[in-house]
């Protein structure tokens, strides 16, 4: 090593420089779980059956499961083939995963009695590229799908509002928002809804809080799914969670006896993080989590690390697990909403090639998380990208010929439903009684970036008629009513025709989105059947038409102008 | 109660193709819920839920794509419309850890039994009492 | 950020089993099983004897008392802190961990609630440190003072989320299972 005296190659200043060496790298620590999916320390494959019942998993008997094997064993794997399907060798399988030629029904049926082992095993025999293959097949939903957050960094209900038109407009089927101040929910929950429902009908909306919290504003109609229902990979950060695999089935039900779709979260790293991984890898874990939600008989799972990318992202290998399990969550037939949604480097280049393993196949939802405000007023602490990007991803749709459901728009479009949104929520804020938005405001809206370019709000005002809203037990249907009464009769439909779906239970069904004309869209009538080349979704045709479009396209037919 | 009609992938989704089986709790057709409806205020929030037997056929449904256990959350979800909200969350918040002890749970599976016939839940709760009761995540005494 | 004038020391002393206070006036400190030993900073190189250092004058200047415990079978922050806070006299408490997260509690808040919360232990700095113990002061004579503003990094995590992790796992093996909270006495000595 040269001294501190000697001279320093220009070149390295400048590599030191570079954003990638201001992330976060570490050793592999097998022994305390700080490993991708590569480890001694993980169990071997094994199963036995007696009288219908799994009496071995991985190692263990039935006298020492922890809570997870209980309910793995009896929830999650098909007892009928599980000593058969564990005995294939995992080579043969993990064949099958790759080959178009192997249906998804196949492998589905092959993976219904896989051990949590026998499952990472199969996928540790697969490079990122095979990993990939396997995905454009195994996903549940034949047409991909994104969703976006809309926050604000002061809550600011007219710029979720906003954005949510504007992210809707863009293509996103979901949109997620959350507090800084949690008091304030009930008024960005009603803005994301009214916002989201002019961009273009149809799309979800889902509020993150904590659990009870998020089941009543669903209940009552001001939120249209949930996700951020959490499941752990071991008994003891379960438990630190303040759940348990029944509780969390329980709520589950709770969920779909009131018509509101919703999906749990889970993420490689998340146990390594909370201090206890009882030895084992990120991705076995996490294959735990994925069966335990398979188990729960939810409808999909948002995985993909997620918050804790941090962790699997500073060990070799680790993007590689993180595709690999949202492979296992589409290969378990659950509806994948895979990550992309967190902050994960400084580096433009990594958190590209991070997303590629989702965005080139296609997964149900490529990111579940975009951030469709600037970063710096994402509430989930920063996504992997944000409005700035919007051009970049466009671009790479456009250089792969990959749909990752987003597509340009001119900016009058734009300008048109940002203000329609603040519009409406600024009639909606009237006929409720609530703190009124200025015309000032609705201004604002349609310009902004970000939230330093809106007025201040009085924010005490707003949190008392948030808590207005609570006590006068406020529902979707009164923000139907108030949007028809002040002459917003499109976005009054669009809200009432989601509301409308809750009878029909439509949405409960895997990998459920809305089209555009309100059509329900699941992996039912939606079934993925890719099977090679030339099969399967296709970008092409008029959707292919829209992704060509960029902000800047030199026209052939004159090249001294752009084409419009 | 009749029993659920023989469904299948062509029949999703139930509000475009079949309409006919679908009520709302409080019995309307799907084609009553229009907005002129809702401005004469014959529309109420509860009107905008989904019923048991809805639920039972999106089971079946589930059923008819080698789902069984997401039609079995359809069945406990099913269920679970006749419990009010409230208790609904007292019941999720009772099956947290150390939330409950034995008798409470168990007590918990009878009413869920006998008030509500829920008996795809009552299976659920009684289960997490026997495997509560082995990892020792039942109430404690000191708690 | 700047640096401490001086280098120092932290050295808790045991002075033994934690009791109950009797004091209303009181907050009691509730550090993680590695603090101040093994561990000597926060992940950001803050160092203990700092972080203690102002967070007592922060509790001083409010004319309130400190008494300082050490959590020995738990690293879970929300455990830490409110096992401090059932021990304290005024029911208030200010829990941390060795890498700096820290948090507000209150004996009777539900175990996973709190009063005030610093997830992101990176963005917390000496100034930050006074401003906690000053408001877990009030709060202890029963005032209501403003949260303490905190900064929102969105690269925190791409930063420092591993090595929180890796310093979580080596705190981690310090818990001694079963033993019970000991009371301490802070001892902070110049180095220079």
């Amino acid at each position: 090593m040269t001294t501190t005296e000697g001279r320093r190659s220009k070149r390295t200043e400048i590599l030191e420089a570079r954003p990638v060496n201001l992330d976060g790298f570490v050793e592999e620590w097998p022994e305390k779980g700080l490993v991708a999916m590569e480890s001694d320390f993980d169990p071997t494959p094994s199963v036995r059956v007696e009288d219908g019942r799994i009496v071995e998993l991985d190692g263990r008997a039935r006298a020492d499961f922890d809570f997870m094997d209980t309910f793995i064993a009896d929830h999650a794997l098909d007892v009928e083939t599980a000593e058969e399907v564990n005995a294939i060798p995992s080579i043969e399988i993990a064949r099958m995963l790759v080959d178009p030629r192997a249906t998804r029904d196949e492998v589905i049926a092959v993976g219904r009695g896989l051990t949590p082992a026998k499952i990472l095993d199969v996928v540790k025999l697969m490079n990122v590229v095979e990993i990939m293959m396997a995905m454009q097949k195994m996903r549940a939903r034949r047409t991909p799908a994104n969703q976006a957050h809309s926050t604000s960094a002061k809550d600011n209900p007219i710029q979720v509002a906003a954005d949510a038109a504007e992210g809707a407009l863009r293509g996103f089927a979901e949109l997620e928002t959350t507090l800084g101040v949690v008091r304030y929910a009930p008024l960005v929950a009603i803005a994301l809804q009214v916002g989201g429902q002019v961009g273009r009908g149809g799309v979800l909306t889902q509020c993150a809080l904590e659990e009870a919290t998020e089941l009543e504003l669903g209940m009552r109609g001001i939120t249209a799914y949930a996700e951020t229902i959490s499941v752990y990979g071991t008994e003891s950060v379960f438990v630190d969670g303040d759940d348990t695999p029944w509780s969390k089935t329980f709520l589950a039900g709770a969920y779909a006896s009131r018509g509101i779709k919703m999906r749990f979260t889970s993420g490689t790293g998340s146990e390594v993080q909370m201090g206890n991984a009882e030895g084992r890898s990120m991705l076995y874990l996490e294959i735990r989590c994925i069966l335990m939600a398979k188990g729960a008989g939810v409808q999909g799972l948002q995985n993909g690390s997620i918050s804790c990318i941090g962790v699997p992202g500073a060990v070799p290998g680790g993007i590689r697990a993180v595709a690999a399990e949202n492979l296992i969550a589409s290969w378990m037939d659950l509806e994948c909403a895979s990550g992309n949604d967190q902050s994960f480097s400084h580096s433009s280049m990594r958190r590209v090639s991070r997303a590629l393993p989702q965005l080139l196949p296609g997964t149900d939802f490529v990111c579940s998380g975009y951030s469709g405000v600037p970063n710096a007023d994402n509430m989930f602490a920063g996504s992997n990208f944000d409005v700035e990007d919007y051009d970049d991803w466009n671009t790479i749709q456009r250089d792969l010929q990959v749909d990752g459901g987003l597509r340009h728009v001119r900016e009058p479009e734009i300008l048109q439903v940002r203000e329609k949104a603040a519009r409406a929520l600024q009639a909606v804020f009237a006929e409720l009684d609530l703190p009124p938005i200025t015309d000032a405001e609705v201004e604002a809206a349609v310009y902004a970036h970000g939230s330093g370019d809106y007025p201040d709000r009085d924010v005490l005002e707003d949190l008392k008629g948030a808590q207005a809203v609570m006590d006068r037990g406020v529902t979707g249907l009164d923000l139907v009513k108030a949007l028809e009464r002040t002459g917003f009769h499109e976005v009054a439909e669009n809200l009432l025709t989601v509301l409308r779906q809750r009878v029909s239970g439509d949405l409960l069904q895997t990998s459920a989105i809305l089209t555009d004309d309100f059509v329900p869209l699941s992996a039912i009538n939606d079934a993925n059947d890719y099977g090679g080349p030339g099969s399967g979704y296709r970008l092409e045709g008029e959707r292919w038409e829209q992704l060509k479009k960029l902000r800047h396209v030199t026209s052939a037919e004159n090249p001294e102008t752009e084409v419009s | 109660m009749t029993t659920a009609p023989d469904l299948g992938p062509g029949d999703y989704p139930l509000s475009v193709n079949r309409q006919d089986l679908l009520r709302t709790p409080t019995g309307k057709p799907l084609s009553a819920l229009t907005m002129d409806a809702v401005v004469a205020g014959e529309i109420t929030a509860e009107d905008l839920r989904i019923s048991a037997e809805t639920l039972q056929l999106q089971a079946a449904l589930a059923e008819s794509v080698h789902r069984r256990q997401l039609a079995q959350n359809f069945r406990r979800a099913a269920e679970l419309t006749a419990v009010p909200d409230a208790e609904v969350l007292a019941m999720y918040n009772a099956l947290r850890p150390r939330a409950s002890s034995r008798e409470a749970l168990i007590s918990i599976a009878e009413n869920l039994e006998s008030k509500y016939h829920a008996t795809v839940c009552g299976a659920l709760v009684r289960e997490a009492a026997e495997v509560y009761e082995r990892r020792d995540l039942l109430a404690r005494e000191e708690d | 950020m700047t640096a401490p004038a001086a280098e120092r020391s932290l050295t808790l002393e045991e002075v033994g089993q934690a009791q109950r206070g009797s004091r209303p006036d009181e907050v009691v400190i509730a550090v993680s099983p590695a603090f101040a030993d093994p561990f000597t900073k926060t992940i950001v190189e803050v160092p203990h004897a700092e972080v203690i250092r102002q967070i007592l004058a922060g509790i001083e200047e409010q004319g309130v008392h400190a008494r300082m415990i050490k959590v020995w079978d738990t690293a879970d922050l929300a455990a830490v802190a409110h096992i401090g806070a059932r021990l304290s006299g005024s029911g208030i408490s200010v829990g941390l961990l060795s890498r700096g997260t820290t948090m507000i509690h209150q004996r009777d808040l539900p175990r996973l609630s709190n009063l005030e919360l610093f997830p992101q232990s990176p963005l917390l700095d000496a100034e930050v440190f006074r401003l906690i113990g000053s408001n877990a002061a009030q709060y202890a004579k029963g005032e209501s003072p403003a949260p303490v503003p905190t900064r929102n990094d969105q690269m925190a995590r791409p930063r420092w989320q591993a090595k929180a992790a890796l310093l979580h796992l080596k705190e981690y093996e310090c818990i001694v299972a079963g033993r019970r909270p000991v009371e301490v006495e802070p001892v902070i000595s110049r180095l220079s």
